[in-house]
C-alpha cells in the first residue's frame, strides 16, 4: 500500500509510537484518579507531553496544553468559548466542516473572506479589509487540508491583535510541519489533531489556550471533587473523563519525533514529494493540477482532477492499484467553493515525512495510466 | 518523620511545582493530599522536608509558582497549616 492521505491521518509513524501506545496500555492508569504507581506513572506521561508540545509550540506554561479527542474537539471548546448566538465571526474561505460547522450550530453571523488559490496577499488583504468592527471572533485554517495552500496567518494574527479580535488558529494541517508559535501568535486557541503532523494515534489532539475557557464536557476532573462547578483552572477545566493515556503516550513519542526532525525539514520533504507529484501530472494530457507556481504558499497536499472522471472512480482507482487517495469535497465544501471545484470534487493527495519520491512517481505513472485506459 | 506540603490546585500544577524544586536540587514527591488538608476535595500536593521549606519557597517564588497552602505534618500523624 503506497499510503498518499495523511492530510486525513498519518498512517506510517514512528516505531516508537505504538510501542508507546502498547506500554501505556499495560503499564498506566488515570492521571489525577490515584496515588498509585499505575497513575503516577500516566500522570508523568501526560505531564511530559504537555511539556513537549509546549516547547514546539512556543506555549509557556504546559498546563495551557490541553488534550483533546481530535482538532474538531479544540474547536468547538475554543469557538464555543468565544462565540455566542448571532454574534459575528469572521472566517476565510479555505475552512473545513469543523469550523463552520460548530458556527452554524451556534447560530452566528458569519463572514468569509474569500480569495484565489495560493494568493496569500490577496487573502490578507480580505482579511484586511473584512474585519470590522462588529467581527468578535476570526476563526482561520492555518493550510488548507484540500490544497495545502498556507494562509498568511502571521500577519492575519497581527491584524487580529491589532483590532483587538480574538484569533483561533485551525492548525490541523500545519501542526508538525509548519512553525506553529504561540507565543509569536497570541492566538485566543490554536487546535490541532494529534494523529496528522504530529504522528500521535487517533483519538488525540491539543488545545492551545491564551484566554478564558468555556467547558465543553463537565464531570470528574480528579480535582476539587467536592463542588459541582468545573475547575477554573486549566487543563482540568477543559478535560473532564478519563484521558487516552494509550493515545497521550503515543503523541509524546510523535511530537518527539517531529522535533527531533525539525518542522521544517519535514514541510521540506513533504513539499519535495508534492511536487514531483505535480509536475509529474501537470505533463499529462487532460489532468487538472492544483499546485502553486511559486511553490511557497504550498505544504505536501495536492488536489487533482482527471479530465470528466468522477473523482471518487479515481480515488477507488487508485486504491485498487494499492494507493490511498481521498477523493470528494473533503469535509471543506467552502475551500471547494473558493477554488471553484465544489461542483467536481478533487482526488488529493498528500504527502508525509516517510513517503518516497518513488511513491510519488508511482501515483503519477497509475493516473497516466488510468487518463490513457479512460481516453480509450 | 516531620516533612512539609504543598498543596495545589491541579496535578498539572503539582508536578510544575515538583519539577522546579526538583531543578533546583530540592527533593520533591507528588502526592494526593490527605483528606483532612483537602479543603475541596481532591488534589495533589507536594511533599518536601522540613529542612528545604525556606529553599523551596525561594525557588518557587522565582518561577512564579504561588503555593496554595502548606500544611507541616508532624509525627503523630496530624497537619497544621503553615502560615506565609
Amino acid at each position: 500500500m503506497i499510503y498518499l492521505d495523511s492530510a486525513a491521518t498519518t498512517m506510517q509513524k514512528p516505531p516508537s509510537v505504538s510501542r508507546a501506545c502498547v506500554s501505556a496500555m499495560r503499564t498506566m492508569a488515570s492521571p489525577g484518579r490515584g496515588g498509585h504507581r499505575p497513575a503516577m506513572l500516566a500522570a508523568r506521561t501526560a505531564f511530559a507531553c504537555r511539556e513537549e508540545a509546549a516547547a514546539l509550540f512556543g506555549v509557556n506554561e504546559p498546563e495551557n496544553v490541553v488534550f483533546t479527542f481530535n482538532a474538531t474537539h479544540g474547536l468547538n471548546i475554543a469557538i464555543k468559548s468565544l462565540v455566542k448566538r448571532g454574534d459575528t465571526v469572521l472566517i476565510s474561505g479555505y475552512e473545513h466542516n469543523a469550523v463552520t460547522r460548530p458556527l452554524h450550530a451556534l447560530g452566528a453571523v458569519v463572514k468569509v473572506a474569500y480569495g484565489p488559490l495560493f494568493q496569500p496577499e490577496a487573502m490578507f488583504r480580505s482579511f484586511e479589509e473584512q474585519l470590522t468592527p462588529e467581527v468578535c471572533a476570526v476563526v482561520c485554517n492555518h493550510v488548507s487540508n484540500v490544497f495545502g495552500y498556507i494562509l498568511p496567518v502571521e500577519r492575519i494574527a497581527a491584524l487580529c491583535r491589532a483590532r483587538g479580535v480574538p484569533f483561533i488558529l485551525d492548525a490541523s494541517q500545519s501542526a508538525g510541519c509548519l512553525p506553529v508559535d504561540m507565543s509569536q501568535l497570541k492566538a485566543a486557541f490554536i487546535a490541532m489533531p494529534g494523529h496528522k503532523g504530529l504522528y500521535g494515534p487517533q483519538g488525540t489532539g491539543l488545545l492551545l489556550c491564551g484566554t478564558d475557557t468555556q467547558p465543553l464536557l463537565e464531570g470528574g476532573t480528579g480535582s476539587m471533587s467536592a463542588r459541582q462547578e468545573m475547575p477554573d483552572f486549566l487543563p482540568d477545566r477543559l478535560e473532564a473523563g478519563t484521558h487516552n493515556i494509550p493515545g497521550i503516550a503515543g503523541l509524546l513519542e510523535g511530537i518527539r519525533y517531529v522535533r527531533r526532525e525539525g518542522p521544517l525539514k519535514i514541510l521540506e520533504r513533504e513539499r519535495r514529494l508534492m511536487q514531483t507529484a505535480a509536475k509529474g501530472l501537470s505533463a499529462l494530457p487532460e489532468i487538472t493540477v492544483y499546485a502553486d507556481p511559486q511553490g511557497s504558499a504550498q505544504a505536501g497536499v495536492l488536489s487533482f482532477q482527471v479530465g470528466e472522471m468522477d473523482c471518487e472512480l479515481v480515488g477507488e482507482a487508485l486504491g485498487k492499484c494499492g494507493i490511498a487517495v481521498r477523493a470528494g469535497l473533503h469535509c471543506s465544501p467552502l475551500a471547494h467553493r473558493s477554488a471553484g471545484t465544489y461542483e467536481k470534487g478533487t482526488v488529493r493527495s498528500s504527502f508525509s515525512s516517510f513517503n518516497s519520491r518513488l511513491e510519488a512517481e508511482r501515483l503519477v505513472w497509475e493516473i497516466g495510466h488510468l487518463n490513457r485506459k479512460n481516453s480509450r | 518523620m516531620t516533612y512539609y506540603l504543598i498543596v495545589c490546585r491541579s496535578l498539572t500544577y503539582a508536578q510544575r511545582t515538583a519539577e522546579a524544586l526538583e531543578r533546583s536540587g530540592i527533593t520533591a514527591h507528588i502526592i494526593r493530599s490527605p483528606k483532612v488538608i483537602d479543603r475541596e476535595g481532591c488534589s495533589h500536593s507536594v511533599k518536601i522536608s522540613e529542612r528545604n521549606l525556606a529553599d523551596a519557597l525561594t525557588v518557587l517564588a522565582r518561577v512564579g509558582l504561588t503555593p496554595k497552602r502548606i500544611y507541616i505534618a508532624s509525627r503523630d500523624g496530624s497537619y497544621q497549616e503553615v502560615l506565609l
